[in-house]
């Protein structure tokens, strides 16, 4: 098969796994859309340091299985590889995600202004945790259609988990150039992320219970919990 | 409207919440022991919105039917609460208990906790002095002269017991001797029984009588002159009656 006249480039471009070319001192020569999105969680230096260790010990390419975890990246697999001393390439394989099958009730569905649930959430938590917050949110994030009372148990339910905690950090903001598809439609997605110096994770149960229920994908860590909310409309 | 005054941070943050959610369909419930205010929080922020309570399951069931946002009071009393449909309904209830921890958590998106007085003291300050303007009113007499600082803080039942607390020292200013003869006949006819009542009921007479009376002139020997008593019957009386 003759490759030759065949631009490939697009097809890097657009690919949902982050590609990120490096020279020989660690400086991005070209990255992909994906890349560009994970690099906004991760550092540089990190994937450079990454691709590094998993580079063939000479010329051509290596595929390694791999667990990682960058905030809500998970990959399973990377190849690196090179053909010169000039250029370092990574692809990074998203692992795959377990979408949600359950159909979406549109009858118990209101269009909600999400800063409202999220201002009077932190007011019931206020009643029990007076500890410094910080509250970072996105005054012009769309209207989104939301089952209200479930989607209140599940802020509930994640603020229960920081109810000790101190330096509680809230963050809802838009997730630019991120979809999620939901009965064929591509949504995008909000991200409301809740951190601190520690937690409790005796409502892990009922958070997964509940993000499930309002088809919002949730990652549970050490410290954090943050929730991928479609923006049905 | 029922009017609601707060200075505890926590109780502001359960108005804040609650007026936030007068926009949206989710179930409250308030939480917290009996005559802390809960009822009356929920119509100075939903004035409109009917009332029922969990005691009569058919009214509830009714009024479910027919709004789409109500009252429930005492929402521990509704029998089957675990077949109740809140979809899309805005439902605020309270409860002077939790009393099955997994419905409630499961029915209700806002959860609050309303404080008991004892955790409110500027609560209890500006109560005293709002009782006292109301039973002022009905006794038609001077607020005034009352200061609120000398009304017992009686906070045994919350709300209720400084109420009473607040009428009964009105009450007892506008007393005439009639009057308090007329407590005393109500209470004797109540009340009396035995073979040796006269006994027991003299305490009521003297135990007040002696307790003034060493507050106002200080010593037994001055009383034991007001009184026209002896000292040592009156020393003797001090000890049966034990006081001090």
């Amino acid at each position: 098969m003759n490759t030759v006249s065949i631009d490939f480039k697009p097809f890097i471009e657009w690919d949902n796994n982050p590609f990120i070319l490096f020279d020989n001192q660690g400086k991005i020569l070209y990255l992909n859309n994906a890349a560009e999105i994970l690099l906004g969680y991760v550092s540089r230096k990190e994937i450079f340091e990454l691709a590094l260790s998993h580079a063939p010990q000479s010329y051509g390419f290596q595929t390694a299985p791999v667990t990682l975890r960058y905030d809500i990246f998970n990959f399973f697999s990377v190849t690196v590889g090179y053909e010169n001393e000039e250029q370092l390439g990574i692809r990074l394989y998203n692992a795959p995600r377990i979408r949600n099958q359950s159909p979406v009730e549109n009858d118990k569905l209101v269009e909600t202004d999400l800063n409202i649930l999220l201002e009077a959430n932190i007011a019931l938590f206020r009643t029990r945790n007076n500890n410094k917050l910080e509250l970072l949110t996105d005054p012009d994030l769309p209207k989104l259609k939301i089952d209200q009372n479930t989607f209140s148990k599940l802020l509930r339910k994640v603020f229960e988990a920081f109810r000790a905690s101190d330096s509680i950090r809230i963050e809802l903001k838009m997730l630019v150039g991120e979809h999620v598809i939901i009965e064929g439609k591509k949504t995008p997605l909000a991200l409301l992320s809740v951190s601190a110096n520690g937690r409790y994770v005796d409502t892990d149960k009922q958070i997964v219970e509940f993000a499930e229920s309002c088809h919002v994908r949730y990652y549970l860590y050490e410290k954090s919990v943050k929730l991928e909310i479609p923006l049905l409309s | 409207m029922d009017n609601f005054y707060t200075t505890s941070d926590a109780v502001k943050q359960i108005v804040k919440g609650l007026t936030l959610t007068k926009s949206l369909y989710v179930s409250s419930i308030v939480i917290g022991e009996p005559h802390t205010g809960k009822k009356t929080l929920l119509r100075h922020i939903f004035p409109d919105t009917p009332v029922v309570c969990g005691s009569d399951p058919e009214a509830v069931e009714k009024a479910l039917d027919q709004n789409d946002e109500i009252i429930i009071t005492r929402f521990e009393l509704l029998p089957n609460k675990e077949n109740l449909d809140f979809e899309n309904k805005r439902i605020l209830a309270t409860a002077d208990y939790i009393g099955n921890h997994n419905v409630v958590d499961s029915l209700f998106a806002f959860i609050y906790t309303m404080p008991p007085l004892s955790e409110r003291p500027d609560d209890i300050l500006y109560l005293k002095r709002r009782f006292l303007r109301e039973g002022a009113e009905i006794f038609d007499i001077d607020a005034e002269k009352f200061p609120v600082e000398e009304i017992p803080n009686d906070i045994r039942q919350n709300c209720k017991s400084l109420k009473r607390a607040v009428y009964f020292r009105l009450a007892m200013h506008t007393m005439e001797q009639e009057d308090i003869m007329k407590v005393l006949y109500r209470h004797f006819f109540d009340t009396l029984q035995g073979n040796n009542a006269y006994k027991e009921n003299i305490g009521l007479f003297e135990i007040p009588l002696i307790r003034a009376g060493l507050d106002k002139y200080g010593s037994q020997l001055k009383l034991s002159e007001i009184l026209g008593i002896n000292r040592n019957t009156l020393r003797k009386k001090i000890h049966e009656h034990r006081i001090d």
